[in-house]
């Protein structure tokens, strides 16, 4: 098979994973050729309009699992390819050197053991950073069941790690793959945290822990640590009846924060009880790790899940792994199966959407996802998006007043963003901020109008009454909505760039100093 | 009224604005070769002087400070009409408030200067990613060049990033709308202008892996999701001509 060939099934099978980002890590050219970008670059769209930032391709397609909802699950019939090391490592240096990509990502179908295959990705991953010098990105993904020491390798030479979380509930993975068992998912997702931690680059998705050092014993997961626990009871008891309940997939919003005896979960003296922490102990100081952190998926719409099993899910898994970016695949039905939805079924594309706003919502603007989505509305409104939806169920707290609020406040208001909420809170230390200004500001005011007061004006309908908004936001909303929707995977355009580092916010900062002489000089 | 006109330069628009405080008020400043007379407005010709420009430079630099200082030059580089008379308002206000400035959203003035800043940065990301190689001699020496027609004037902006991406690469960014190159080998990187016609033939494997690209961008696109109203509000139509993926032949 030549390379044509095995680069279209090996893309081909690759294409539904959705994290794609090239972003987390900032980092100068250190071997002969590339660099990172912290907030990624998006090098091309595709005809369904997502961006394309990393060659990504499975290493290979030919597996000897058999999950319901794979492509290349080894019951389907399918042609099979294998890339050889030098092979994709080349291809990618290629592509690269031309300014196609911003470096790779890497997944395999599990080829015949899941270490055999770590270990042919490892090899790719070396050949490419030793023989061809390349510093640029690399996404590795973990596949369930490797062994730490492995992990560790692949992670000295990726920036980003992710392993799938698959479903955000126990019946999708019972029902659905059968060979994966959940704990063999959370194990790999607590090492990484762990060697994150020891190696001093935890950092945490979004502003969700914005200001505190996660570096810390605190966070360390031991296997018994509380979260840990419970996944494991839940488990163990999968045969029991009410097995669904698991620390994370139980789809209750998170009540643990914190475990409650940190000393107990570090394990100072005894290096050897895990072979991976072994690993670690030798370790070169100056060794860098997984620099741009862990991310994870789940699949969307194949289980029956609820928005809110989802976005508990989620939640849990950014307090506990504090891993930076859960993506979201709406399911496509590619195979048919009894157990999923029909073939001829659309993609939830539109429920994705909405999710990925909510998934914003958590890391950016403070918000938990029982706010979000309650017990008794387990689905996001397809019309709204989240925050007003939330807004409008909690009239009480408006208007609020915008020369007076707290930060934290104005990201509580339906059309103001990171970015505005700032610029209100500079631009109020000098002079007041008008309603005229709000809008120069970057605030949607069509939005906001009803839910805030300038210097105690207020400008929206004086009988805030939830349904009238409703029904105006609706309405004048037709078209932006509308586009918002269709604008891509991520939403609404503040959701596009730098969807994992946060709206890219530019602030003067007179210390800094440009060089630009050297730039007008140079025409 | 008077409009003041100047050669294009950013030192040329810096005299400009010391011309306004030392010789009389400005109501407007243009480029002397597009600018076009009125009844109502007087017009005098400023002459770029280095001197001049130099203190207007530090001045801003010190009085209102190096970040607004960044922003103006960007600015200028924007293809925003008018940029040249929202520069000088922005120097103007930014001399009696000094660095907070920036903070005073809504003055038109930091708005006007934001907005066409914001402008270049938008097109300095987008072009990290879409800007296109392809390898052109034989034998040992290769070049990598891309030709670009970016709406502002902005590929010194993203020379530095693909300098140091590309260290161990000769390449050449091409401005073809503005007939000027950002030209780099080994980490370093200047800009000249720069005709087509010097170019070696292609390398005889480029046609290889334009294929594979394009064979890889078409394989990775999924068909249910089918959406080109999304793929082009991030991709326009303009930025498609030296595209790789989305042409068959070219260069
Ligand atoms: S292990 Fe991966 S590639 Fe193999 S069948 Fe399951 S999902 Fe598909």
């Amino acid at each position: 098979m030549d390379v044509y060939e095995k680069l279209k099934v090996l893309a081909d099978s690759a294409k539904f994973d959705v994290s794609c980002t090239s972003s987390g890590v900032a980092r100068r050219n250190n071997g002969r050729v590339g660099s990172a970008v912290d907030a990624g670059v998006c090098h091309t769209w595709t005809a369904d309009g997502r961006c394309v930032s990393l060659l990504k391709v499975l290493f290979s397609n030919d597996c000897c699992y058999d999950c319901q909802y794979c492509v290349n699950r080894r019951t389907a019939d399918c042609v099979r390819a294998t890339f050889e090391p030098d092979e994709l490592a080349g291809l990618t240096i290629e592509f690269y050197r031309r300014n196609y990509i911003e470096g790779l990502f890497l997944s395999s179908a599990v080829i015949r053991s899941p270490d055999g295959t770590a270990e042919k990705i490892l090899e790719c991953l070396r050949t490419l950073r030793k023989k061809y010098g390349f510093a640029g990105y690399i996404h590795a993904k973990i596949l369930p069941q490797v062994s730490p020491e492995l992990i560790y390798a692949i992670g000295l030479e990726a920036d980003r790690l992710s392993i799938n979380a698959e479903f955000p509930t126990m019946k999708g993975f019972r029902l659905l793959t059968p060979q994966k068992d959940p704990q063999n998912v959370f194990e790999p997702m607590r090492q990484i945290t762990n060697q994150l931690i020891e190696h001093k680059a935890l950092k945490g998705p979004g502003l969700m822990f914005k200001g505190q050092d996660l570096n810390n014993a605190d966070n360390y997961l031991s296997a018994s640590s509380p979260q840990i626990r419970t996944i494991r009871r839940n488990i163990d008891a999968k045969i029991a009846e009410k097995s669904a309940a698991d620390e994370i997939l139980s789809g209750d919003a998170v009540k643990t924060k914190k475990p409650e005896t940190s000393r107990d979960l570090i394990r100072t003296e005894e290096p050897v009880q895990t072979g991976y922490t072994a690993v670690g102990s030798r370790r070169n100081r100056k060794e860098i790790f997984a620099p741009a952190g862990q991310s994870t998926q789940m699949i969307i719409g194949a289980a029956g899940e609820t928005d809110r099993q989802v976005l508990a899910a989620t939640e849990k898994i950014y307090r506990t792994f504090k891993m930076k970016r859960v993506y979201f695949s709406a399911y496509v039905p590619v195979v048919s199966s009894p157990l999923l939805p029909d073939v001829f079924s659309a993609p939830p594309l539109g429920r994705e959407h909405r999710l990925y706003q909510a998934d914003w919502l958590l890391r950016f603007y403070g918000f938990d996802a029982d706010e979000i989505v309650g017990e008794d509305h387990p689905f996001l409104d397809m019309d709204l998006d989240p925050k007003i939806s939330w807004a409008l169920r909690n009239m009480q707290i408006f208007p609020i007043e915008v020369n007076t609020a707290t930060m934290d406040e104005l990201l509580r208001i339906p059309g103001v963003g990171n970015l505005s909420a700032l610029r209100i809170v500079r631009q109020r230390k000098y002079k007041s901020v008008t309603y005229e200004d709000l809008k120069k500001i970057g605030v949607v005011l069509k939005r906001a109008k009803h839910f805030l007061t300038c210097s105690g004006k207020f400008y929206g309908d004086r009988r805030m009454d939830p349904e009238v908004i409703r029904g105006d936001v609706l309405q004048m909303k037709d078209g932006e909505q509308m586009s918002m929707f269709s604008s891509g995977r991520t939403g609404a355009p503040e959701l596009q760039d730098g969807a994992e580092t946060g709206p890219r916010i530019r602030i003067a900062n007179p210390s800094s100093r440009i060089n630009i002489r050297k730039e007008a000089a140079t025409k | 009224m008077t409009d003041y006109l100047y050669d294009g330069t950013f030192e040329g628009l810096l005299t400009c604005i010391y011309e306004h405080y030392y010789s009389g008020r400005a109501d407007g400043i243009f480029r002397q070769d597009e600018y076009q007379r009125s009844l109502l407005c007087d017009c005098c010709v400023v002459e770029t002087n280095p001197v001049k420009a130099r203190k207007v430079y530090e001045a801003i630099e010190c009085k209102i400070s190096p970040f607004d200082l960044r922003r103006m030059y960007r600015a200028f580089r924007s293809c925003v009409e008018g940029r040249e008379t929202m520069i000088l308002k922005y120097a103007v206000l930014g001399f009696r408030v000094g660095s907070r400035i920036s903070s005073l959203h809504g003055e038109q003035a930091v708005y006007d200067v934001q907005q066409a800043e914001n402008k270049v940065a938008t097109e300095i990301d987008k072009f990290r990613g879409i800007v296109r190689f392809s390898v052109l001699g034989d034998g040992e020496k290769k070049i990598y060049y891309a030709p670009v027609e970016p709406d502002n004037d902005m590929i010194e902006f993203i020379a530095e990033h693909f300098s140091n991406r590309f260290r161990d690469q000769a390449f050449v960014i091409h401005d073809l709308k503005r007939a000027k190159a950002v030209i780099s080998a080994r980490g370093e990187w200047y800009i000249s202008d720069f005709e087509k016609e010097k170019l070696p033939p292609l390398d005889p494997d480029e046609e290889k892996f334009r294929e594979l690209w394009r064979l890889y961008f078409d394989t990775i696109a999924i068909r249910e999701r089918t959406n080109p109203k999304c793929q082009a509000h991030f991709l326009p139509k303009r930025y498609r001509n030296y595209l790789t993926e989305m042409n068959d032949t070219g260069r």
